[in-house]
């Protein structure tokens, strides 16, 4: 028992020592602690800066054009158009263009396409109700951009 | 135009918590995974000091080791909602760190200039300056243990971690029967005692 307790006040010395010679830097904290802001849900907000819908209050458009979204980072818009009302279908362009991972979250459901070189993709068959989109860009600073939700 | 999302101190529950030191893991988790920056802040001063010392066995430089830190915690990041036993977090931590420090030493060990390959490659070379010590106890330590096998030198640092990994989490992260730990503890204590001795 004693050579247990020995054993214990050995190993607290011996972190100590190895603490004492190679400590936990504050910036690798800090750094640790900042990666939160990372994490998927925590992705840079897409302001939703326009939408056809909402135009409609000054009459520009009328029922029956296919509503148009655009959602604004400071690095990249994303364009929704729902191109039916009646066959749910959304098409999206990314701007600028990119390829691109664009999930759609409705609920609890999450559906993934791609965006092609030309920065475009689709939905089809969308269900009525809240959506937001996420896009995994590739080989930018911003890697995560996530839509504001809308109702559509 | 606000985001519906909440960023709240709150667990699941939508109550406030506090994020005491005895605050299970799970709970910390839940927070985190639900945007708590707290309760993932709480994460990290827990077991940074865990991945740190993993991290440090491999003797990067101090650049890579903190990429490789980082590397961990942007791991932990995307899992976080996906330990599926929370208990074994610090294995999951240690061993994350053990496997990004891995690959970073092959990844160095390809593109850096010979010559400095030849001082990686250098088992002799001490990890610390032992003249940062004032603590001359300490500095006799630190000299033994780097006399010490690799093997020992890396049972022992898992071990001496506060919070210390369980034997069940050190078996995990070395690859080593469970069984094996307690008596190879005893044979590097008693070596690593001897070695300071003999200064």
């Amino acid at each position: 028992m004693s050579d247990q307790i020995k054993d214990e006040q050995l190993l607290a010395r011996l972190n100590a020592a190895l603490d004492a010679a190679d400590p936990l830097p504050e910036a690798v904290v800090d750094a640790a602690k900042a990666s939160f802001t990372w994490r998927t849900i925590d992705a840079e907000l897409a302001a939703l800066v326009f939408d056809s819908a909402a135009e409609d209050l000054v009459g520009v458009r009328s029922a029956g054009v296919a509503r148009q979204m655009t959602f604004r980072t400071p690095g990249v818009e994303i364009e929704l158009v729902v191109v039916s009302e009646t066959s749910r279908r959304l098409v999206g362009q990314l701007v600028p263009p990119q390829a691109a991972e664009i999930e759609l979250h409705h609920e609890d459901v999450t559906r993934t396409a791609q965006s092609d070189n030309l920065g475009r993709f689709a939905f089809q068959d969308v269900p009525a109700g809240s959506v937001r989109l996420t896009c995994k860009l590739k080989g930018t600073n911003d890697p995560l951009i996530q839509t504001e939700w809308v109702i559509i | 135009m606000r985001p519906t999302q909440s960023h709240q101190v709150q667990d699941i529950r939508g109550v406030s918590f506090p994020l005491m030191a005895e605050t299970p893991v799970a709970e910390l988790l839940t927070a985190a995974e639900g945007g708590s920056q707290d309760a993932w802040d709480s994460l990290v001063d827990r077991y940074g000091r865990l991945v740190w010392s993993v991290i440090r066995g491999f003797r990067f430089d101090g650049a890579t080791a903190a990429d490789v830190s980082q590397t961990v915690w942007l791991r932990l990041v995307e899992h976080c909602g996906r330990i599926r036993d929370p208990e074994r977090l610090p294995a999951w931590l240690a061993t994350t760190a053990r496997n990004e420090s891995i690959r970073a030493s092959r990844r160095m060990a390809k593109t850096i200039p010979t010559e400095f390959s030849v001082e990686v490659a250098d088992e002799a070379a001490p990890s610390v300056d032992e003249s940062l010590l004032e603590d001359e106890q300490l500095a006799q330590m630190l000299a033994a243990f780097e006399e010490m096998s690799p093997k020992c030198r890396e049972l022992l640092q898992l071990l001496c971690t506060d919070p210390p990994l369980d034997y069940e989490a050190v078996s995990e992260v070395l690859d080593m029967p469970i069984g094996s730990i307690g008596p190879t503890r005893s044979r590097c204590l008693d070596r690593l005692r001897r070695l300071m001795e003999r200064r």
